[in-house]
């Protein structure tokens, strides 16, 4: 392994010795207060290739794409744009996008009401005597949809669109000032396989002007496809780069996870009761078809899936906020029919979404309001005034147990660390009788340590036998805490992974549809 | 336990965030001591009567403050107010209804008017602008339907004492005020109901996935706006001994003025009861005042106009920090 790296390296500066890069970054560090998000990270882009920049989550590529784009200032290190020695300290977006570089994000930032011609020319109408001169637009964006070689209707409202035409206009967007070095940002995240073709050949044609792309993806399979020369990252650090056909997949995937898997995660409770949770050919249009699957107590059921495969739908659903046309969530052997959150909640679940900061918390309320929220109506005097002091009391005994660092039950959530706010919104349900779990990625956005608490927040929990569906993006986190993990594609789950079974390379597999076709 | 009490001690952020809670306290304090300069004001006939005609208007705007701390609006209290107005007085003095039959009759078409918003706005979507504006318009027709817009008099002397009547000095309608804003003051801050509008306020989504019904609660603060805006209505039309269509076309603004110079927050899960009541004082101290001085009432409406802007205008600066 250390011989690869080596060979690798020697290759790579070989190159170097002919063309100049397009891109080179030297020993780049970047630290954010109490992180530090990149150390000593080298990288170098040529001109016409496609170069992977892959790596788990919060392996630092979107930080290191932001170092390039002037997003990010670096803490430590050089930038060569061009051959040319960039000064760090003044620069920005603007002096990137002069000297050619361009980002296409994952995130649409798109206006849906508006036509692909407006979205693509928006903040730079051409005028004519002070009009907009639209024949001369509508001609520009043509010629650009003609070098893409794709044929989308520019003048319909985008949000008549699909998904990837979109993702085609933010592509003639990004291309608008003749860029030298296009960065894309999970680009195929939520395609499906014919359009990543289509963006395949759009990358070749790209190339073959001696454009240089950097392409950041989770599908590691894409990196065959399609890219020349890969850099990998793992928490921050620089593990190796090279050729793409000097190497395999199973190479690929050892190098992205990087250390070994033990130790970080809590041991699985095997001592598993009864079923709690069931649910029987549950659908719900555009999100998930016939699912089917039990939970029971004291376990941990994953859920993994691409974006858009229906998992968040489908904890919804189970919760009460998810529409269903059919199928049935059995709670102890007995059909329940929730149309509501505050149903599911009597029954004894309780729900961790996806998006913390509007979905989790109150930012307008204090600590001890949002942990006591959903079991408000347990502490009363006289059977209808609020008891305040036993209820901050709970609060209080719940939060230290979590481990919460804050200095005042009346403290605003609104700054407490990404962490800390997780906490707050797992501490809520246990000050109930919660029975079932329901956590919607709950590592989203935080740090390596706070993790590791939820981690054993989550072993606690089956440890006192209650049931826990974990969806989570990072296949690490669902080998190391779930005794079973059904793998959702495309709204259906294709397979249920244990024991020997639950390894990345099926996991993978199946997250693509490798197995469906 | 001892770092129980240090953590639940209740903690200020200084003196600063103190002037910021209790602005329009403050501001009200000096307010009044000014305006107690003018000896036609500060005599106890006056300003006993400057509280009387803040009690109605304050128990009206305790009623927009719950659809307020939800996050909504409801524009159509002023019909409301003129239909609570106009039916009293036709039950009472056409139909000789008990005035007590009465009372409840108007206070329960009140609360329809408060769920048809909030079917409105809940239920069907709108934004409860265009809801409540709607309702504020056909209920108006109604309302002139129903009375050819003439005023109907005659109403008994016993009912004028809700307005004019005293204990002591104090003024009836101050007693009725305080004991609405107390009743307010104990649901908002010492049920879960109460804490609900806030919570729904701040974050429904959020608020949804802990298990409040969020349309429910809605739904109900559209209801209490329509019976506290009738509770102050049927005080108006005591005062005037007469059922009146017109009775609260010009009080919408009031409100909501007396709203966030209360230190409501528009959109939201931030508010206080005590906050609505400082705020209708002060809006009728300064009205008053301006009356004292032989200020015109188009200029009033002016004055009014910037004091509102400058409350909001504070309110945001101070916000951003």
């Amino acid at each position: 392994m250390a011989l690869a790296v080596k060979e690798g390296a020697n290759r790579m500066s070989d190159m170097k010795a002919d063309i100049t890069p397009l891109i080179q970054v030297k020993n780049c560090t970047m630290e954010f207060p109490g992180v530090k998000a990149l150390s000593g990270v080298d990288f170098t882009l040529l001109p016409g290739e496609c170069h992977a920049l892959v790596g788990e989550n919060g392996a630092g590529k979107s930080t290191l794409s932001k170092c390039i784009t002037g997003e990010n200032h670096m803490t430590e290190g050089e930038l060569f744009v061009k051959g040319e020695q960039i000064k760090i300290s003044s620069y920005g977006i603007k002096e990137s996008q002069s000297r050619g570089i361009a980002i296409v994000h994952q995130e649409f930032a798109l206006m849906g009401d508006m036509t692909g011609v407006e979205n693509i020319f928006v903040g730079r109408y051409e005028s004519n005597f002070g009009f907009v001169d639209w024949k001369a637009l509508d001609k520009h964006a043509q010629e650009l949809m003609n070098v893409l070689k794709c044929d989308v209707n520019l003048h319909v409202p985008i949000k008549n669109l699909r998904t990837a035409e979109r993702q085609i206009i933010q592509l003639a967007k990004a291309l608008l000032d003749d860029p030298q070095i296009v960065i894309l940002d999970e680009l195929t995240a939520v395609l499906q396989e014919k359009d990543i073709l289509n963006i395949f050949r759009i990358i070749g044609t790209l190339k073959e002007k001696g454009i240089g792309i950097i392409y950041i993806s989770h599908r590691l399979d894409e990196v065959f496809k399609c890219c020349d020369s890969y850099t990998v990252l793992c928490d921050g650090r620089y593990i190796n780069s090279g050729r793409v056909s000097d190497i395999d997949y199973n190479q690929l995937v050892k190098m992205i996870i990087g250390r070994e898997l033990a130790n970080i995660y809590p041991q699985l409770n095997e001592n598993v009761g009864d079923v709690i949770l069931e649910v029987r050919n549950l659908t719900a249009p555009k999100a998930f078809r016939d699912i089917n699957l039990q939970v029971r107590a004291g376990e941990v059921v994953g859920l993994a899936g691409l974006l858009g495969a229906g998992k968040t739908e489908l904890v919804q659903a189970i919760f009460g906020n998810h529409k269903i046309i059919s199928g049935e969530v059995l709670v102890k052997g007995k059909a329940i029919h929730v149309k509501k959150p505050f149903q599911a909640i009597k029954l004894g679940m309780g729900l961790v979404p996806d998006e913390r900061r509007t979905l989790g918390l109150n930012m307008k309320f204090d600590i001890k309001d949002n942990t006591t929220l959903p079991s408000m109506k347990r502490f009363k005097k006289m059977s209808i005034f609020q008891d305040h002091k036993a209820e901050s009391m709970a609060a209080f005994e719940i939060n230290n147990k979590m481990r919460l660092s804050y200095y005042s039950l009346w403290q605003n959530v609104k700054k407490l660390s990404g962490g800390n706010q997780q906490k707050i919104v797992i501490a809520k349900w246990m000050l109930r009788d919660t029975e079932i779990f329901l956590l919607d990625e709950p590592t989203r956005g935080i740090d390596i340590g706070a993790k590791f608490e939820i981690y054993n927040l989550i072993h606690e929990l089956t440890m006192k036998n209650k049931a826990v569906i974990l969806v989570s993006p990072e296949m690490e986190e669902l080998i190391g805490l779930c005794n079973r993990i059904y793998i959702m594609y495309e709204g259906a789950i294709t397979d249920v992974v244990e024991g020997d079974r639950k390894t990345q390379e099926v996991i993978i597999n199946n997250l693509l549809g490798v197995n469906v076709r | 336990m001892s770092e129980y009490k240090l953590k639940s001690k209740k903690y200020h952020g200084g003196f600063k965030s103190l002037i910021k809670d209790w602005m329009i306290g403050f501001l009200f304090v000096a307010l009044f001591a000014i305006c107690c300069l003018n000896s036609n004001f500060r005599t106890t006939t006056n300003i006993m009567n400057v509280f009387r005609q803040a009690s109605f208007v304050a128990i009206i705007a305790m009623g927009e403050f719950f659809v307020i701390l939800i996050g909504e609006m409801d524009m159509s209290i002023a019909s409301t107010i003129g239909m609570v107005s106009i039916f009293f007085a036709s039950f009472t003095v056409n139909r000789g209804y008990p005035i007590w039959l009465s009372f409840l009759l108007v206070i329960g078409m009140a609360a329809i008017v408060g769920v048809v918003n909030g079917l409105l706005v809940v239920y069907g979507k709108m934004p409860s602008f265009i809801g409540t504006l709607v309702v504020l318009n056909m209920l108006k027709g109604i309302n002139y339907i129903f009375s050819d817009g003439l005023p109907i008099s005659g109403l008994p002397d016993s009912f004028g004492q809700m307005a004019l009547g005293k204990l002591g000095v104090i003024p009836f309608a101050v007693i009725l005020m305080v004991v609405v804003a107390v009743i307010l003051y104990i649901f908002t801050s010492h049920t879960a109901v109460g804490r609900s509008f806030y919570a729904v306020g701040g974050n429904k989504e959020a608020s949804k996935l802990s298990g409040i019904n969020v349309n429910k609660i809605a739904l109900l603060a559209f209801v209490m706006c329509g019976i506290l805006s009738a509770i102050g209505a049927l005080g108006l039309t005591s005062k005037t001994q007469s059922g009146n269509v017109t009775l609260g076309d010009s009080l919408l603004f009031d409100v909501m003025t007396i709203c966030v110079l209360g230190g409501t927050s528009l959109t939201g899960g931030r508010g206080r009861v005590v906050g609505i009541v400082i705020g209708a004082l002060f809006l009728q101290v300064i009205t008053n005042i301006m009356v004292l001085m032989g200020i015109n009432t188009y200029w009033q409406w002016v004055v009014k106009g910037i004091i509102l802007v400058s409350v909001v205008l504070i309110d945001s600066y101070s916000k951003k920090d």
